[in-house]
């Protein structure tokens, strides 16, 4: 119960984060994080992979919706979360029996750091790939894929370490 | 039957991935659609009330930068009545020698009602950015009106509800806005290329036309949005290839979208008259 509640009060937090201070950032013209995807990221391995497809599908229209960019969001998340489970198992050893939540320490600081780093790296080129819906000016599509998704790898590791003590 | 249930059981995860999946791109694809429906944007209720609150909370960093442009605005306004008394005064001292040119035209800023709106949110760093405003419907807002401030040309509506309208501004690729050198009237495409929130792309200007650097573009008056002679923008730079037909020019736009506070909506007061007569024709 205490888990539930603790994911219902994170899923706020990072939507509110995201559409009132994360998406005014003007930086560069180039830089917007998307960090509400630590909510997918962080929920327990075994975590119902139904459930998770349709919570990763609401959080991408609530996203959306704030920022006028009809199922961009949306399609991204789902993708993140339906791919989450083979990240999980390809660079972390998960016990069978035991439900960790992915963190620092459940998975070891290098598997935690490249299971974040690619489900970032996926969701954030389906995102700005949809957002400009075409293959033109290419270049400067994959230096905001780059530029984005390592900003959001620091910042979200950065949130892990902080929590973690 | 009980091996379709078997397969389904057991591709249940992929088969709702699709499901979801294909919901989500159809938005994408279909997204005029979706434009229409308020409930999936910004100018959902919901949505803009939290804006507001947020607006509310930070538009003290902006202040200084929105006073500077509404002392500028005033004194153009200033300038503008002198000069309008200074007309007035010669008109009422002859007015026999104009009284005909008078009665056969109206000025067309009488056709026009600006409606003052604040931004409530704002972007300038993505593909596709989008600007909520504080007025909606009930404050007489509606689809494809001009939005302006005391620099230029901002954008067009989009999308309204009760209380708050969505603008399209010029640094979004789906908006065109048509705009004329004030030196030779030759027209031509303003659009945004998505790469940087100070500059444009004009199109459709021909090799033969004539212009130089720092000249300024202004809005032709063809739409049903702007009124003619708002600046968009002036010639920052501008090649043309050998073998093409039209100049490659950037525009450096005249607002600077980082700082947008308060705009103008402009009403036409004529606008359905106008556009039943036009749709008569088609």
């Amino acid at each position: 119960m205490k888990m539930v509640l603790q994911n219902i009060v994170s899923f706020i937090v990072l939507v509110l984060a995201q559409v009132l201070v994360l998406n005014n950032i003007h930086f560069m013209g180039y830089i917007n994080p998307y960090i509400y995807i630590l909510f997918i990221l962080l929920l327990p391995v075994r975590f119902s992979r139904h459930f998770i497809l349709i919570l990763a599908f609401v959080l991408g229209l609530i996203i959306d919706a704030f920022s006028n960019t009809y199922g961009m969001h949306a399609f991204s998340t789902v993708l993140i979360a339906f791919l989450r489970p083979f990240a999980v198992n390809l660079f972390a050893n998960i016990e069978e029996d035991t439900n960790p939540t992915p963190s620092f320490n459940s998975f070891g600081i290098f598997a935690f750091s490249k299971y974040v780093i690619s489900l970032v790296f996926i969701h954030h080129t389906s995102f700005f790939l949809l957002e400009v819906f075409s293959f033109t000016a290419f270049g400067h599509t994959l230096l905001r894929i780059v530029l984005n998704t390592l900003i959001t790898t620091v910042i979200l590791l950065g949130i892990c370490a902080v929590k973690r003590e | 039957m009980r091996k379709l249930f078997a397969f389904l059981a057991k591709y249940s995860v992929l088969i709702l991935f699709i499901i979801l999946g294909i919901i989500s791109f159809g938005m994408v694809v279909n997204n005029d659609g979706y434009q229409q429906s308020v409930f999936f944007s910004s100018g959902n209720t919901v949505i803009a009330s939290l804006y507001k609150v947020n607006n509310s909370i930070f538009e003290y960093f902006y202040l200084k930068k929105a006073n500077e442009g509404l002392a500028k605005e005033n004194v153009n306004l200033q300038n503008e009545l002198a000069n309008l008394k200074l007309r007035l005064d010669t008109m009422t001292t002859h007015p026999i020698d104009n009284a005909d040119t008078q009665a056969s035209s109206i000025d067309p800023n009488l056709e026009i009602n600006y409606i003052l709106a604040k931004v409530i949110n704002n972007s300038t760093n993505k593909q596709l950015n989008y600007i909520t405003l504080n007025k909606g419907i009930r404050d007489g807002v509606r689809k494809d009106m001009g939005v302006i401030n005391e620099d230029g040309v901002v954008g067009v509506v989009s999308n309204v509800s009760e209380k708050f309208a969505v603008v399209i501004p010029i640094l979004n690729p789906r908006i065109h806005i048509n705009g004329k050198f004030t030196k030779n009237n030759y027209n031509g495409f303003v659009n945004w290329d998505g790469v940087d929130y100070r500059f444009a792309k004009l199109n459709d200007i021909a090799r033969h036309v004539i212009f130089s650097k720092g000249d300024s573009l202004v809005t032709s008056g063809y739409s049903h949005s702007f009124p003619e002679g708002i600046l968009i923008g002036t010639v920052d730079d501008f090649n043309i290839e050998e073998s093409d037909a039209f100049f490659d020019i950037r525009v450096k736009l005249a607002v600077n979208f980082r700082t947008l506070s308060y705009v103008k909506l402009i009403d036409y007061l004529n606008y359905e008259e106008r556009l039943n007569l036009e749709s008569e024709m088609e």
